[in-house]
């Protein structure tokens, strides 16, 4: 659906983005995480064709960037991380106004500005103008504009901004039920970590211009997986045993197991030696699936302080 | 069609929700209208002259200084208070500082002799211009007096000689006509503080579109709506053509609402109505070329500003120069020369000029052409700037 092939893109002198490649199948949530300023928001800009590059080639559906850009914002929309909208007119004018520059006219217009508000939970405050809304309340009108057009392809630049934890969870469901229903491709750009564990299914690690770290979420998370179970004594003979387990490691009273491909297996059969030899299992405890310690293995520094 | 629906209704919506907007818009102008309308009415008043008042001691007490005196009284420019003929310096003075007199004369004893005939007394603050025609209408009537005096008694024998002695002494004003010159047809108007307030006042609320127009602007610009409109497929060009039809549509009204006040409000006060002149085709040419400039004006301040805060400032201390220097608040023709030939900086100046040509000299299209290039021309050259500004704003 996406795809980037060497990407760059400077401010000047300083580079921002340096050979970006990245590929975003049909229909999935990609998470894009990544501290302030490490060049999410330049990347969403590229890709909705508001801000130039350096170098690089871009193919939105099948589409070159460059060639077909009109047809390309046809079909995508973009959320911004600012409260795009107007704050003295009314939700409902708002929508009206940003779906009627969309060529959306007539029934079309009033059609999609109720699956929005409805998607958004805004139908009671249609008539009601911005400058009285909600933090949270502002965001979601934010979103449904962005799905006026029924877009293929969504950004959604940082949309939970100053939002309390409960709209923040809210806006973070109705994201994926738009992705659910409608099938949806979306890019989420976050700097907090626990949104795009939630909300992605695929994750792209970007820092300082660098795309450090791209794949399916649950690979991302897992790869770093490690089971260590504490049993009350080991004997020799059982230490024998665990060394056909490659990805097994004995250190006194405890069995470490790292996730490879035989990791079920792996697990099954040690539980058995353990169960055939009557040893009792005191603890079974495995690693946490932590983006902020992934993060930090990769780039030797904590998101919040990056 | 349907996208510059849109846009309209968005602006007017926006725009009718922003009281401050609508004040400095509307309010403000109607405001400076009324109150310079009665304010300048004597600084335009021909008809009737405002009196200088002068205190009168005559010593002398003949025929001669009687009939002097009698004819200033005649000439209805000044407002004669008579003390009494024994007074002294000291007395007339403190009169003076008492009673707000600028001047005093004191016909000496010896008048209707030669030698020394009479004392001006002036305030240190008169002004120069009104001294000088004071002392000159002073001295050409007391030559008039003295001849008439002279010639008293031989009426029949200048009849005589074919000379009519009261054709002689007729005032010499009675002999001057006014008449005004315009530019176009031979009709003529006297110029009011309402023909002058009207397009002065006018010009200066459609330059102040730069208030609301700068703020919606801005706010779009930081808070990521252009970046969502761009996103849009909609171009730089047509997002600043979108503000540049609501905001002449502004313009037209202030244009409307202004001659309504002149024509029907101001006299109702007390004040002179205005006379438009009778080409619509020039009233329309000079508003559009006056209503281009100030929107580009508008969108230039908006696209170099940072915040609202920023854009009022420049945008308000710009207007305001622009308007003291282009004859706005002070008309031009009360201005020293050097100022005159400086107006021409300011394209207010322009503008005003193209409005006093409809209004005042019954102008055409031909004749607020001039105004109407220049303005046109300066406004291009500030949206080109806008453009290539924002363009490159956007792109970065």
């Amino acid at each position: 659906m996406i795809e980037i092939k060497h990407l760059y893109k400077s401010y000047g002198k300083q580079l921002v983005l340096d050979d970006i490649n990245l590929s975003i199948p049909k229909g999935v949530i990609t998470g894009m995480l990544g501290p302030n300023g490490a060049g999410k928001t330049t990347l969403v800009s590229i890709l909705i064709g508001i801000m130039g590059r350096d170098q690089g080639e871009i193919f939105i559906d099948g589409l070159n960037l460059d060639h077909r850009l009109s047809e390309i914002q046809t079909i995508c929309s973009i959320v911004p991380q600012n409260l795009a909208i107007y704050p003295m007119l009314s939700a409902y004018e708002n929508l009206e106004y940003f779906g009627g520059l969309q060529g959306l006219k007539g029934p079309t217009l009033k059609a999609r500005i109720d699956y929005c508000t409805e998607v958004a939970s805004l139908q009671s405050f249609l008539s009601k103008r911005v400058h009285k809304f909600s933090g949270g309340m502002k965001r979601r009108l934010n979103l449904a504009i962005g799905l006026l057009n029924n877009p293929r392809i969504l950004y959604l630049d940082e949309p939970t901004v100053g939002v309390d934890t409960q709209s923040r969870n809210y806006i973070l469901e109705m994201i994926k039920k738009i992705n659910r229903e409608e099938g949806t491709t979306m890019i989420y750009t976050s700097h907090y970590m626990e949104e795009i564990e939630q909300v992605s299914d695929m994750i792209a690690i970007i820092d300082e211009g660098h795309l450090i770290l791209n794949g399916p979420k649950q690979a991302i998370l897992e790869q770093d997986f490690k089971v260590s179970i504490r049993v009350c004594e080991l004997s020799r003979a059982l230490l024998d045993r665990f060394k056909g387990i490659k990805a097994a490691r004995v250190q006194d009273d405890c069995i470490r197991l790292t996730r490879d491909e035989d990791f079920h297996d792996n697990l099954i059969e040690i539980f058995s030696v353990l169960k055939s030899h009557a040893v009792e299992v005191i603890d079974i405890d495995s690693r946490d699936k932590n983006l902020e310690a992934l993060f930090l293995k990769l780039t030797r520094k904590s998101l919040r302080d990056a | 069609m349907t996208k510059i629906f849109y846009i309209l209704k968005k602006e007017f919506l926006v725009m009718g929700r922003d009281v401050h907007a609508l004040a400095v818009l509307f309010i403000m102008p109607v405001a400076f209208i009324l109150i310079m309308s009665l304010a300048m009415r004597d600084l335009f008043e021909t008809h009737t002259v405002n009196q200088i008042k002068i205190l009168v001691v005559n010593q002398d007490k003949s025929d001669l200084s009687r009939a002097f005196v009698q004819t200033l009284e005649k000439l209805g420019a000044f407002s004669l208070h008579h003390m009494d003929d024994e007074s002294g310096f000291d007395l007339i003075r403190h009169n003076m500082f008492q009673d707000d007199f600028k001047f005093a004369l004191v016909i000496e004893k010896g008048f209707s002799l030669a030698g020394r005939q009479m004392i001006l007394l002036v305030k240190p603050s008169v002004n120069r211009q009104t001294y000088t025609i004071l002392k000159n209408t002073l001295a050409a009537n007391l030559a008039k007096t003295r001849i008439a005096y002279q010639l008293k008694g031989q009426e029949e024998m200048l009849g005589y000689a074919g000379i009519d002695i009261d054709k002689l002494m007729q005032p010499a004003d009675t002999l001057i006509e006014t008449r005004y010159v315009s530019k176009g047809k031979l009709k003529f108007k006297v110029p009011t503080s309402v023909q002058q307030s009207v397009p002065a006042w006018l010009v200066f609320s459609m330059f102040f579109v730069v208030i609301p127009l700068s703020n919606t602007f801005i706010a779009e610009k930081n808070y990521g709506t252009l970046m969502r409109l761009q996103s849009m497929n909609i171009s730089t060009g047509f997002l600043l053509a979108g503000k540049l039809l609501p905001f002449f549509i502004v313009n037209l009204i202030q244009v409307v609402l202004m001659i309504l006040v002149g024509v029907f409000l101001v006299p109702l006060l007390g004040g002179d109505a205005l006379t438009m002149g009778d080409s619509y085709g020039g009233l329309l040419l000079i508003t559009t070329a006056v209503s281009f400039c100030s929107i580009s004006f508008a969108l230039l301040v908006a696209s170099i500003a940072k915040t609202t805060e920023h854009a009022t400032t420049i945008g308000g201390v710009f207007n305001i120069i622009l308007g003291a220097l282009g004859g706005i608040m002070i008309p031009k023709f009360v201005m020293p020369d050097f100022m005159q030939t400086l107006s021409v900086l300011s394209p207010m100046s322009w503008g005003l000029e193209g409005f006093l040509d409809i209004f005042l000299r019954n102008g055409n299209v031909l004749d607020v052409m001039k105004e109407s290039l220049l303005l046109s021309f300066i406004g291009l050259v500030m949206f080109s700037v806008t453009a290539f500004i924002i363009r490159k704003k956007l792109s970065l």
